[in-house]
């Protein structure tokens, strides 16, 4: 068995044992049934008192073969409107880049916990969608209008 | 005089032995091609090749079994003739397969002496690594990049299995970087063959699904507004062939993504800004160029040369993929274009794309010549290289074959360090490795009535005692678990397990767990009266070592952690003679290698093991 898929395996099991309130993190079954542990499901909740408060935003993590030398790729489904997101749902996060803050040691819990700080914390200093960044950073009332319309779109069950 | 008369009298008993080995060579590459005729020559009775791939004009420099004639033919078939010239004392097989191929079972493995690894990548790597050890035979891995060479013998229980050290692999780019702030030519070749290229012409990775949102919110705008962004490159594919084709894609990409960049004012503060393209601006100052420019690929173009080779090669492309969707059947997937860094439209095409960008952030550009190796991740291959370690890898296999394991090295061929060629001693396994520090076993299983609930229930918890908390896993993911129990009552044909397929069954108990448990199925017919599934033998399986890292000891101690079945006694030092043989290896007083390569044999330490963890390659 590979370390990429020993490390997963091991990822599932703590997940399973204890994850935190209001998320959920499942590996996707293939047609046979079997979980591909490379691809999970994920749903990070906004949180509480911070405009995101009562969403629920899902998103697909992605292992390389090299994890966990290699981070994972994050990418919201639908992509979601956000500065530090992708227009194709892929996150821009520090701690998800090899070349700067990953660490094989880094756990799923932490990258989902890292994510949700993101929401509300956005980074100006790496934007990677125009629409998101520009509002956010010229008519802050109008962002935090739309964010609040997406969390109603998308509410914690 | 006969031909073997200086093979005998320098081997001297292993001689015989040699004669009659039958031994497997994984790879007929750079460095298989020089093994192969010393596997020959040396008069190893029958040698079986295996190698997947087909010979290339660029081989040719190093890989001197095969000629001009020989191009697009099989490597391993045409290894197999040229090197049958050399000796017809011995018998040659050739399998024009992939080595993970399901007819290369254990059983397969099983029936060979010894294995050579001559591999260019970590998986199949890996996958002999693991075949070996299931197989229980010992296996010569070798590796060179560039003047650096490796040989490393593998044998199980008593060496580091080939994934006992993590492997470095190579770095890959931050999306940020590729896709918003580039900084140096590579990321715009990256850029230029990974993202624009694959968008265009191969499968799209920014695939993003159709959303079906029955409430008009703003939301769903929203979502609309950034899946099409994601997916503009691709609706330009709608205009393959259209005379404006060009001028779409040069928009998109070098003025209105541009300008969409420059708009996130903070990403400049610290960078500098990107300039836009015109595609009108450029095109009336390319004018006078000819797209034979192309062949002129030791020089850096210029913006109208660039311009000129991105019009024309994306025409080509263009062409190119219409014809062959205009051949294709209805019902199959649409066609695609790869990037091949020998295929002059792709290279084209991906070395004019990189330099416009280059030039549009500001970034030196760079010829089509040196743009074809960074695109091609052509790694300096060296035929002298391949031939020092390939002789390496046979000096190695004399002393594993008489059981000197205490002899036998870890060498690297370096051309930095003081001395080329440097050795290391044997590591012990790492008793936490995934790979070799489990405890390997047959499963018998009926395949027409055996369900997983009867492994997990007959054998694995009355008969292994195992208790509620562990999982059952395969090269596709996990099967069952505690939380996932809807698998039971299928068979394993339904699970897609399959004869000679491997199943893991990680023990996840919280005080003492068992080492990981690695099964190889064998499908059997079982009399209807007995169980489904079943165990060939009683297994004694050890615990996990307790957390604190393995000390590495100087290789008397042994891989006790390694188990085996019980009855076969695998505690043998590394110093503890081997059936007799070392007596005989004292009496003939055989002391080769290492002195006919210069270095004392006994006592060499080297001081830089940093190679440990690297990966080398070869094609």
């Amino acid at each position: 068995m590979s370390l990429c898929q020993n490390r997963l395996q091991e990822e599932r099991k703590q997940w399973r044992r204890d994850h935190p309130f209001g998320f959920f993190a499942k590996p996707v079954r293939t047609t046979q049934g079997v979980l591909d542990l490379k691809k999970w499901e994920c749903g990070v909740p906004g949180k509480d008192k911070t405009l995101w408060e009562g969403g629920l935003f899902k998103l697909d993590v992605l292992f390389p073969d090299e994890y966990p030398t290699k981070p994972p790729k994050c990418k919201f489904v639908p992509p979601l409107f956000h500065p530090n997101v992708y227009p194709s749902g892929t996150v821009c996060l520090s701690i998800l880049n090899e070349e700067e803050g990953w660490k094989p040691a880094i756990t799923i819990k932490q990258i989902l916990l890292g994510i949700q700080d993101l929401l509300n914390d956005p980074n100006p200093d790496s934007p990677a969608q125009a629409d998101a960044y520009n509002l956010f950073k010229r008519d802050r009332q109008a962002y935090e209008k739309k964010v609040k319309a997406i969390v109603k779109d998308n509410p914690a069950p | 005089m006969g031909r073997d008369r200086f093979a005998k009298q320098s081997l001297g008993y292993l001689y015989p032995r040699i004669k009659q080995s039958r031994i497997l060579m994984v790879g007929a590459g750079g460095i298989g091609c020089e093994l192969l005729k010393n596997l020959v020559l040396t008069g190893f009775g029958e040698i079986h090749i295996v190698d997947l791939d087909t010979i290339d004009l660029s081989n040719l420099n190093r890989q001197f079994l095969f000629r001009q004639e020989h191009i697009k033919k099989s490597k391993a078939l045409v290894a197999k003739e040229s090197a049958a010239k050399f000796n017809p004392h011995i018998k040659l097989e050739a399998h024009h397969a992939n080595i993970k191929d399901p007819q290369f079972n254990i059983e397969w493995f099983q029936s060979f002496a010894l294995i050579f690894n001559a591999l260019d990548n970590l998986d199949a790597r890996r996958h002999v690594n693991k075949m070996c050890l299931a197989a229980d035979v010992a296996l010569i891995e070798s590796g060179t990049t560039g003047f650096n060479g490796q040989v490393q013998p593998i044998i199980k229980g008593k060496t580091e299995c080939y994934d006992c050290s993590t492997k470095e692999v190579p770095k890959s780019f931050p999306v940020c970087t590729i896709r918003s702030t580039p900084s140096q030519p590579i990321h715009c070749i990256v850029w230029a063959k990974s993202y624009l290229f694959t968008e265009l012409f191969g499968t799209s990775e920014e695939e993003t699904p159709e959303f079906d949102h029955s409430e008009d919110s703003e939301n769903a705008k929203e979502i609309e507004n950034l899946r099409q962004e994601s997916q503009a490159l691709n609706s330009i594919r709608q205009s393959m062939g259209s005379d404006d084709l060009a001028r779409k894609v040069f928009d998109k990409v070098f003025k209105d993504d541009i300008n969409r960049l420059r708009s996130m004012e903070d990403m400049w503060k610290t960078r500098k800004q990107p300039n836009a393209l015109d595609f009108d601006g450029v095109s009336k100052g390319a004018s006078g160029t000819k797209p034979s420019v192309a062949q002129h690929d030791q020089k850096a173009w210029t913006v109208a040369e660039n311009f000129t080779v991105f019009c024309d090669s994306l025409r080509r492309l263009s062409t190119r993929l219409q014809t062959s969707q205009a051949r294709s059947e209805a019902d199959t997937a649409a066609p695609v274009l790869m990037f091949d860094k020998d295929d002059e439209d792709t290279l084209d095409f991906v070395a004019a794309s990189a330099n416009l960008r280059s030039i549009v952030f500001g970034i030196e550009s760079k010829s089509k010549f040196d743009i074809k190796q960074m695109a091609g991740n052509i790694i300096p291959a060296i035929a002298t290289t391949n031939a020092i370690t390939a002789s390496l890898c046979v000096m190695q296999a004399f002393k594993v074959m008489r059981g000197d394991l205490d002899k036998a090295k870890m060498v690297f061929l370096e051309r930095s360090a003081a001395r080329v060629i440097n050795s290391d001693t044997l590591k012990p396994p790492n008793p936490n490795c995934n790979v070799c520090g489990v405890m390997s076993s047959t499963l018998i299983l009926d395949p027409d009535r055996a369900t997983l609930k009867d492994l997990v229930e007959d054998i694995l918890k009355t008969q292994l005692g195992y208790g509620d908390e562990f999982s059952i896993n395969n090269e596709v993911g996990t099967l069952y678990d505690p939380d996932l129990d809807d698998n039971l009552s299928k068979k394993f044909s339904d699970l897609g397990v399959k004869a000679d397929s491997f199943l893991t069954v990680i023990d996840d108990d919280e005080d003492d767990p068992r080492v990981n448990l690695s099964f190889a199925i064998l499908e059997k017919t079982l009399p209807a009266d007995t169980k489904a599934v079943q165990l060939p033998k009683k297994l004694d399986i050890a615990r996990k070592p307790k957390h604190a890292p393995a000390p590495l000891t100087n290789g008397d101690t042994n891989g006790h952690v390694t188990t085996s079945p019980v009855g076969t006694k695998r505690k043998r030092s590394l110093e503890e003679p081997e059936s007799g043989l070392q007596q005989g290896h004292k009496r003939g007083k055989i002391h080769m290698p290492s002195k006919a390569i210069g270095f004392q044999d006994d006592g060499l330490v080297i001081a830089d093991d940093s190679n440990d963890g690297a990966i080398v390659i070869d094609d």
